[in-house]
């Protein structure tokens, strides 16, 4: 039943809230497009912000499958995406204190294996514990990492941060060349107001495919995962550990592969981050990330991986926004208004719709369950008649 | 310093952790949550404080250094904390149809928005109270104690108040209840405990005691809007330290946080006099034992307690 084959019952299919999201985002995107074409939001800054949304959708994929599929309570996000974004930064910044000039692909890898690492080093001591406790030793453990990386300069500078993070595809065949070699486009739809393509344009063109890269991988492997045996045995944890530990499975070990899978996501995120900004600092580690991950994912619906991509770039707006609404309505300070945002989002949510606004309703449910018509079909006889059983007397 | 004086500040630092950490447990055992507006509950108590004494002034005397005037700021503070908390429970909490993990999360959400409320009136600058930096007490300065009556008047009111909540819990009806409830709430409410009024109860307590920690943390260091959330993790360690839902367990594990906290450095002197080896080890040692990472030596205790000893020092063996 997907949206080619048949649109019209594809759309009649929407739930209410389903619609309503459609809807608006789809408002959104033509505001932002007009916006665009009469020269308000320039083209590059536009593919910035899908670029911070796939970042935020990524953060909330990876987040989702800890607490989504698992029901693993996971507050330290921002430790995990940190270090995926030092981690490549160390590796291939100009700035670096100790190694630095590699190829961003050397970084990346770095960035995954440095992850895993700190997967292992907060997993192992706390995925034994409950849910709240989990909560707060995660929370704990993060801002231990956040103090490390603040405090050892020898291998951080401290904070300072890192600078001459080069771009992700530097030294790549033609991606590294890409941008210089497009010509300046300049597009004029409303007079007066061209709208110009230059080398910052493909540059951040060059950025967004490569999120889209990593956010498609992302969620491939996180819906392959899912659906098999190995994402059952998660669903039975998260309803009923207890439950999944009578059928003999070792939930421990389940749990820990769960942690590692969206931790590396998180990390992807990190590195995506780093060569998006090209500077990385003590404060990328700060607890706000992980809740800003929260938010995308409770807000989109826990398990829901469209909702992800929702939540993240509700977080955009809420993040970017709130700067544009100082420069142009309210002159309050953007960063408490972002956080008294994020804030109301949080308990308007939980008060209103706990699971979230684009719940998952098919992601959760073995496709071949869905496909014959939504509803099992109604057996026409007993089955004590269709095993042949008969009467008894 | 020494010995000494890393001993009298830890008191005084222990003093304002225990204010938050009763609390903090009070909730935890009644209301049956993780409560991360606890460390905002404290920042909203120094702010109230701070406008309340801007606006009294001095108000003619002093005691322990302190004008009359702080210490109307002071019931200010504890006041205004308990009605946020009550108010945030009856209008948030209650109607709330989510599990403890729901209200954690919505938790996390009202200590966002406390603290944006704090920074748009007041920015996200450093602020004092007004009143005048004092010099440490003389007589003590001779053993290497560094504290000024400040410090003392935080410790005093401090005892006065975990003296009072003592003698709530033991010899009042309010106490029993509360203590019923935090053991048992379906016997309680079976035994025809009003549940719902203890509750209430607990909340006015715990913020009280946290906006006065929180006041008296502004006296210790500064106030910034971000000082309770900081504060908010070294908090959990101590409960937990204690053993969540004991009161007790609280006070002790605020005492020893607190302790632990303030006495890193003298720790690390102890560290560099011990004959540790291989050498490359001595070195890490008395790297991560530094000022810079008290905090995170509290973290570290509190996760190796929660494996350890899940129930905390004053908890009962198992559930």
């Amino acid at each position: 039943m997907s949206l080619l084959d048949d649109p019209k019952a594809a759309f009649a299919d929407l739930s209410r809230p389903e619609g309503w999201v459609l809807g608006v985002s789809v408002a959104f995107l033509l505001f932002l497009f007009v916006a665009m074409l009469t020269g308000a939001l320039g083209p590059t800054y536009f593919l910035f912000l899908v670029g911070l949304a796939g970042m935020y959708a990524l953060l909330s994929f990876g987040l989702n499958a800890q607490w989504g599929f698992t029901g693993l309570i996971n507050f330290s996000v921002a430790a995990f995406f940190g270090i995926g974004a030092y981690g490549t930064a160390l590796m291939t910044a100009s700035g670096s204190p100790i190694a630095g000039g590699f190829s961003p692909i050397v970084g990346l890898a770095v960035a995954l294996v440095v992850a895993l690492a700190l997967a292992l080093l907060i997993g192992i001591p706390t995925l034994r514990l409950r849910a709240d406790y989990l909560a707060i030793a995660s929370l704990g453990l993060a801002e231990v990492v956040r103090l490390i990386v603040l405090n050892e300069r020898w291998l951080t500078n401290g904070s300072a941060g890192l600078r001459g993070i080069p771009g992700f595809f530097d030294g790549w065949p033609v991606l590294s060349t890409f941008p210089e070699a497009m010509p300046g486009l300049r597009l004029v739809v409303i007079p007066g107001s061209p709208v110009i393509l230059e080398t910052a344009f493909w540059q951040a063109a060059l950025n967004v495919l490569l999120v889209l890269a990593f956010a498609g991988a992302a969620y491939f492997v996180l819906r392959r995962a899912h659906r098999s045996p190995w994402g059952r045995v998660l669903r039975t944890i998260r309803s009923d550990e207890d439950l999944a530990r009578a059928l003999g499975k070792n939930t421990y070990s389940f749990k820990m592969q769960s942690f590692i899978l969206g931790s590396l996501i998180m990390a992807l995120a990190g590195v995506f981050y780093a060569h998006l900004n090209l500077y990385v600092g003590p404060g990328d580690l700060d607890p706000i990330t992980t809740f800003y991950a929260w938010v995308a994912v409770i807000l989109g619906g826990s398990g829901s991986n469209r909702g992800a991509l929702f939540g993240g770039i509700v977080i955009v707006t809420i993040r970017e926004g709130t700067r544009f609404l100082n420069d142009v309505a309210l002159p309050i300070d953007p960063a408490p208004l972002r956080l008294l945002l994020i804030g109301v989002v949080i308990v308007a949510v939980m008060r209103y719709r706990p699971q979230g606004v684009l719940p998952p309703q098919r992601e959760l449910i073995w496709p071949s369950a869905v496909d014959g018509g939504g509803t099992p079909e109604t057996p026409d006889s007993g089955v004590r008649e269709r095993k042949g059983g008969g009467d008894d007397e | 310093m020494t010995v000494l004086g890393y001993l009298a500040n830890g008191l005084v630092f222990s003093s304002i952790i225990v204010l938050g950490s009763i609390g903090l447990s009070l909730v935890y055992s009644i209301a049956d949550f993780a409560n991360f507006a606890h460390g905002d509950t404290m920042t909203i108590g120094a702010y109230s404080a701070l406008v309340t004494f801007g606006a009294v002034g001095g108000l003619g005397g002093a005691v322990l250094g302190l004008p009359y005037g702080f210490f109307v700021a002071l019931v200010v503070g504890i006041a205004v904390a308990a009605v946020v908390a009550v108010a945030t429970e009856k209008l948030i909490y209650e109607p709330l149809d989510v599990d403890s993990i729901g209200l954690l999360i919505t938790s996390i959400g009202i200590a966002f928005i406390y603290r944006a409320v704090i920074q748009i009136r007041f920015g996200s600058d450093f602020t004092r109270f007004d009143v005048q930096p004092l010099r440490p007490i003389e007589a003590l300065v001779p053993y290497g104690v560094r504290i000024t009556l400040h410090d003392v008047a935080i410790f005093g009111s401090a005892v006065v108040l975990v003296v009072g909540l003592h003698v709530l819990l033991q010899y009042t009806d309010l106490g029993r209840k509360m203590r019923a409830m935090a053991d048992n709430p379906d016997l309680a409410r079976v035994s025809g405990i009003r549940t719902k009024r203890v509750k209430l109860w607990t909340w006015v307590i715990g913020a009280g005691l946290a906006g006065a920690g929180g006041v008296f943390l502004g006296l210790f260091n500064q106030l910034a809007p971000r000082m309770g959330f900081n504060l908010l993790l070294v908090i959990f360690a101590a409960v937990i330290l204690g053993g969540i839902g004991s009161v007790y367990g609280a006070m002790a594990g605020g005492f020893l946080i607190g302790m632990i906290n303030q006495l890193t450095p003298f720790f690390s002197n102890v560290v560099e006099a011990l004959p540790i080896r291989p050498n490359w080890l001595a070195t890490v040692i008395e790297n991560m034992i530094t000022i810079e990472y008290a905090n995170a030596i509290a973290f570290v205790i509190m996760v190796v307690v929660l494996l350890v000893r899940p129930n905390g020092i004053a908890g009962e063996a198992a559930t």
